[in-house]
């Protein structure tokens, strides 16, 4: 379990890191916090030839607060530092929902809330928190920068969008309505576990209606799913227990999670479907309503 | 109970009080010194090439590249090792039972994932790990044997020539009249019952470190071990092959050897030769039957000790956790040793965790096929079990599938009454890691006669604990004996603690918690399990098992006066968590009227400590180690005293010694240091003495038997929604004799019971239809946390026995009661859905599916 022979690349500013992908980013990696590339090396599964870390690269590891009331998370920001942000809790709560499930604290001491979203593990919270709200990313290469929404980033089992050059430099998350509650739902074996199932979801209310609703889940397929179908069920309907269960049962009849050696695919359908009303009713209850 | 410091002022005595752990102050500041934390200079690092598929021959193996690679300084392959070593024998043979001899690498054949083919020995282990990639074998497929029925499946291939298709043993005993009790009964009620395979998981991975003197060529291995001495000859015995004659030559030829070998051996057959007596030869005939090279290889090896006569150091110091894993010796262990001797060099070895889950240990995959005959007022009439074990590939050595079956048998019976017995035992090896003993390995034992009685006690709708206790032996009985053999006196008080803990469970109170939460939609159940276990046993408990076997168990702890004053104590002991440094200073302490901090322990040094076959493990800690430190200091404080008495012009009789400070009792202020005594002492002896005052105790046990008992309860709360399960109470009752440390056994009894509550609901190795191993990590493997496991509440009752020394083991018993008690609440939860459990294992979609929440997939195995 020691890894493999590679070459290690230290970038100092992003035109650096940008160049070095150019060169080697068919057979690179880059290295941020490292909680997944390294283990992974260690295992020699598929381990990369070149590495290409950005940790000393300046101005990624900043909470940008945007012009349109969203925040902007840098490649370098930890998921620790954005779990302690009073920002990143008010404009972005999905995210803050979201952190005290991923790992154990010292993984989220490491660990990059952008680098979770670029390994894209489908069992992981953050790809679902960018598909629950609508992130884009902000990806640099030579030729440029360019945005690519969420709902197109997630191509498969730890793949993405991203081209070999490109960089995932920010991840931007829209603003957040006055109206919008949301919630962050799993169900792991043990505590600090990657979730057997897991929900992140958003609820908009106008007056007595859900006005739109997203619900994102993840460990159930092989990237994180959306499911239109129980989302729509739900506009227009008051955010009552009723409306929820039936999201629920449409969302366990749709769902098809694979089967692994922690839970079958029956189990992980029901799961999502509890999940569906456990996720909608916190969601609910944050923007003050009781179902 | 609170903590108590090193200096004894209550006048007490230390024994019996939770004094704070001498280990802690090393251990928790990161100053203890694992295998990993040895590293000669120079040392050469090793890593094994290991099979990646099940079940294969191996057409060819090229290792020519990885001879060129980078850093690599000897590489050798399976062919090459069989050159150079004597096999594995079998360590326990039984009747109609074939054990299959290997050797340290695999040649011609691999029988699991992990098979190791080849060591590479590197300038580092990265190095060594980049050489392993270059080695290209071509694998001639042999059908996988992925389970206890493929085993029994005959258009599977074999993995051992000379079986009888994949089972190894096949062997039924029968106490009493097994048919006519059976016929007789009212009612039989049988049950299928399957356990997982699980793994021991220590913290600290195996590991050892191999110097070579380089004027003698001596050997000095650090070694991740609980038995140093039983590893330090099985080194000796397997390494250095030589043909018989040559061995045989050089013992005739050197005559200091001949008559010190000669001399032990005379000494030991007469200290034990009521035991040895009693062994017979007849597992050694089926052995024969089955592979007539056995004698030859067996010849080899005891020739080879005899010839050799230099034998390598064991050393071992803070070990991190065990479980029984490291009282295995591994073919690895003997794989590098081997390749230090070659090259001359200090080689190292450290398991990664992968190596660890793939065959560092693994245990308990059983089928139990359970028969309960009864009368309908509930009177146990007679039990037959049904065991099918999977030993996995290659045999545990030298603890496997003989010893823990044979435990299995005489232990199945319990703490009841029975008129009739029999145990029919199976056992099988397929494509997978080697089984092992496991803390309490014996323990399915208890999970099924303690489930079945359960679900007996529902077929009557008799109070699970009312059934217990109306077939359960108690005092009145005594002395009784279990139906398998084994005598049962006072020490077996499983009746007492069962008693105690349906007063502390408040069943009627849990009644009306059950059906409060029933209002709020919750369901709870209340389980309970109780045994008795070997602590270590009386006498005839060892004839039970394998006749002639006791001869194994006595204990010599050296102990001693330094010239300076101090106190240390050698004992033959191999800590690995349990706290012998303290409690071993207590009892100590006790004896010699000193203070905790005045005594050193030593061990793991196999120049510095007496002989033992086992080290730790069997829970012997307290009772035999213990005793042979309590008798050793006894005498050492007798000659201290003689001198003590000389110096002061007073009767030995009239000396007293407390804190460290020697008097004739009622003048402390005129008395005498130990460095005082020590040095009037060595002042007599030759020149450059260095230790004053020496007693060295062997000790048996105190002969008439100890048992350790504990019944358990927890209730459970099952979410219908996630199929987690959560245990808001759990309640032991323990009676392991007169305590020595209670905050210790209260840390055994919680380890204990947190890799029980693992093995329900976290801990299940996994293989695929062709035998591939799915938890190779962390990420699959679980093993439960703090955060999982819930506060254990412990009462202790101390059940006296006559005479001195009455301590009973205490490490093993959580892990036998927890499986039983939970998987009895979980049924007990779900009970009026219907749910019936059969399995250990229940993760959360087992648990939907008993409760009818969710179907099976389809075409699931599950």
């Amino acid at each position: 379990m020691k890894n493999p022979p590679f070459v290690y690349h230290q970038a100092h500013s992003l035109s650096e890191a940008i160049e070095l992908l150019a060169t080697y980013g068919e057979d690179g990696k880059v290295l941020a916090g490292g909680q997944s590339l390294l283990p992974t090396m260690a295992l020699r599964l598929g381990p990369p030839e070149h590495v290409i870390d950005i940790s000393a690269v300046p101005d990624l590891d900043t909470i940008g607060l945007d012009a349109d009331g969203g925040v902007s998370l840098g490649a370098l920001v930890r998921h620790a530092e954005a779990e302690r942000s009073d920002d990143v809790r008010r404009l972005a709560p999905l995210i803050s929902e979201a952190m005290p499930h991923v790992g154990h604290r010292a993984i989220r001491t490491r660990g990059t809330v952008v680098g979770s979203i670029a390994h894209a593990d489908p069992a992981a919270e953050m790809p679902a928190v960018c598909l629950a709200t609508g992130a884009t990313m902000i990806a640099a290469s030579s030729q440029g920068e360019r945005t690519i929404p969420a709902a197109e980033f997630f191509d498969g089992y730890l793949t993405t969008a991203l081209r070999p050059d490109e960089l995932l430099t920010h991840v931007k998350f829209p603003a957040w309505s006055a109206q919008s509650g949301g919630a962050v739902v799993e169900v792991s074996r043990r505590h600090g576990d990657y979730a057997l199932a897991g929900l992140a979801c958003r609820v908009d209310l106008s007056g007595d209606a859900v006005t739109d609703a997203a619900l994102a889940f993840f460990g159930v397929d092989s990237t994180p799913v959306r499911v239109p179908e129980a989302e729509a069920a739900l506009v227009g309907k008051p955010p009552t227990a009723e409306a929820f269960a039936e999201a629920a049962s449409i969302v366990s009849t749709t769902l098809t999670p694979t089967a692994d050696i922690h839970g079958s695919t029956n189990y992980r359908r029901h799961l999502a479907g509890v999940l569906t009303t456990r996720g909608l009713k916190t969601a609910a209850s944050r923007i003050g309503v009781s179902a | 109970m609170t903590s108590t410091d090193h200096t004894q002022t209550s006048g007490l005595g230390f024994v019996g009080q939770s004094v704070k752990r001498v280990e802690d102050d090393r251990l928790l500041r990161g100053h203890g010194s694992y295998v990993a934390d040895v590293t000669p200079e120079g040392v050469l690092h090793a890593h094994f090439v290991r099979s990646t598929v099940a079940h294969a021959n191996i057409a060819r193996i090229d290792v020519a590249a990885a001879r060129r690679a980078p850093g690599v300084v000897k590489v050798i392959t399976g062919a090459e090792m069989k050159e150079l070593t004597n096999p594995f024998p079998p360590f326990m043979m039984l009747p109609n039972m074939y054990t299959p001899l290997y050797w340290a690498l695999s040649d011609d054949k691999v029988r699991l994932v992990g098979d190791p083919v080849a060591i590479i020995v590197a300038e580092s282990r990265y190095l060594a790990e980049d050489a392993a990639q270059l080695v290209e074998i071509d694998y001639e497929p042999l059908t996988p044997v992925a389970s206890i029925s493929d085993a029994f499946n005959s258009s599977k291939d074999q993995l051992w020539e000379k079986a009888d298709g994949n089972v190894l043993f096949d062997n039924t005993d029968t106490f009493g009249d097994i048919d006519s009790v059976f016929a007789d009964a009212d009612r039989i009620v049988t049950e299928r019952f399957s356990c997982q395979r699980q793994s021991n998981q220590p913290m600290e991975t195996r590991g050892t470190v191999v110097e070579v003197d380089p004027e003698s060529q001596h050997l000095t291995i650090t070694n991740a071990t609980q038995s140093s001495h039983a590893l330090r000859w099985i080194i000796a015995a397997l390494t250095g092959k030589q043909s018989t004659a040559t061995s045989l030559k050089s013992f005739v030829t050197n005559k200091e050897r001949r008559t010190n070998l000669l001399a032990g051996l005379k000494a030991f057959v007469d200290e034990h030769s009521e035991d040895l007596a009693k062994a017979d030869n007849a597992g050694a005939v089926s052995q024969f039957k089955k592979d007539k090279s056995f004698p030859l290889h067996l010849n080899r090896i005891s020739a080879n000790l005899a010839g050799k006569t230099d034998y390598p150091t064991v050393v071992a110091q803070d070990i991190g956790g065990g479980f029984g894993a490291k009282g295995s010796i591994a073919r690895e262990d003997i794989a590098v040793a081997v390749a230090a001797i070659e090259l001359g060099r200090s080689v190292k070895w450290i398991e990664d965790r992968v190596e660890n889950l793939i065959d560092g240990g693994q245990a308990r995959e059983e089928d139990l096929t359970v028969s309960i005959a009864l009368d309908n007022d509930g009177t146990f009439r007679g039990l037959k079990v049904d065991l099918i074990m999977d030993q996995g590939a290659y045999p545990g050595f030298p603890i496997g599938a003989a010893f823990i079956t044979q435990v299995m048998k005489v232990m199945y019976p319990g703490s009841y009454k029975w008129d009739a017995f029999q145990v029919t035992t199976k056992v099988v090896c397929t494509n997978k890691g080697k089984y092992i003993a496991y803390r309490g390995p014996w323990a399915n034992e208890t999970w099924v006669r303690e489930r079945i009685i359960d679900i007996a006690a529902r077929a009557l709708r008799m109070s699970p604990t009312d059934l217990r206790l109306k077939n359960m032996i108690g005092e009145a009985d005594m002395p009784t004996e279990m139906i398998t053999g084994p005598t049962l006196d006072v020490t077996m008080s499983t009746r007492k603690c069962l008693e105690r803990l349906v007063y502390e469970m408040d069943v009627p109170a849990f009644e009306a918690k059950r059906a409060a939460a029933a209002e709020e939609g919750r369901v709870l159940g209340l389980g309970f399990a109780c045994f008795h276990e070997a602590a270590p046993g009386p006498p005839n408990y060892m004839d039970a098992i394998n006749p002639g076997s006791g001869a194994a168990s006595d204990e010599k702890a050296r102990t001693v006066v330094q010239a300076d004053g101090s106190v240390k104590i050698y004992t033959p002991q191999m800590p690995h968590g349990q706290s012998h440094e303290t409690t071993y200073a207590q009892i100590a302490a006790d004896e010699l009227g000193v203070n905790i901090d005045d005594i050193e322990l030593i061990w793991g040094n196999t120049d510095k400590t007496n002989f033992s076959a086992i080290g730790t493990g069997g829970s012997r800690g307290g009772p035999i180690g213990g005793g042979s430190v309590k008798y050793g200091t006894r005498e050492l404080r007798k000659l201290i005293a003689a001198k003590a008495a000389d110096m002061l012009e007073a009767s030995v009789d009239d000396i007293e010694i407390t804190g460290g400070n020697i008097h004739v009792a009622g003048v402390p202020s005129r008395g005498l240091s130990f460095a005082e005594v020590a040095q009037a002492k060595v002042g007599e002896s030759a020149p450059g003495a260095t230790e004053a005052f020496e007693a060295t105790v062997n000790y048996r046990g105190k002969g008439d038997g100890g048992w350790s008992c504990a019944a358990h309860a927890c209730v459970v709360e099952v979410d219908l929604d996630t199929g987690l399960v959560s245990i808001p109470r759990y309640v032991v009752v323990e009676d392991c004799g007169p305590i020595i440390n209670p905050a210790i056994v209260d840390g055994q009894v919680r380890g204990g019971v947190a890799q029980g509550i693992g093995a329900v609901l976290y801990e299940g190795l996994s293989y695929d239809a062709d035998a591939n191993i799915q938890t190779t990590t962390y990420m699959d493997y679980l093993v439960p946390t703090a955060m999982e496991i819930p506060e254990i509440d412990i009462v202790h009752l101390e059940t006296l026995s006559p005479g001195e020394n009455d301590f009973r083991g205490v490490g093993e018993g959580g892990m036998i009661g927890a499986p039983a008690a939970l998987t009895n609440a979980i049924e007990d939860a779900l009970a009026s859905r219907g749910a019936r459990v059969t399995k250990q294992y229940l993760p959360p979609t087992t648990i939907l599916e008993m409760a009818g929440v969710i179907d099976p997939d389809p075409n699931s195995d599950r």
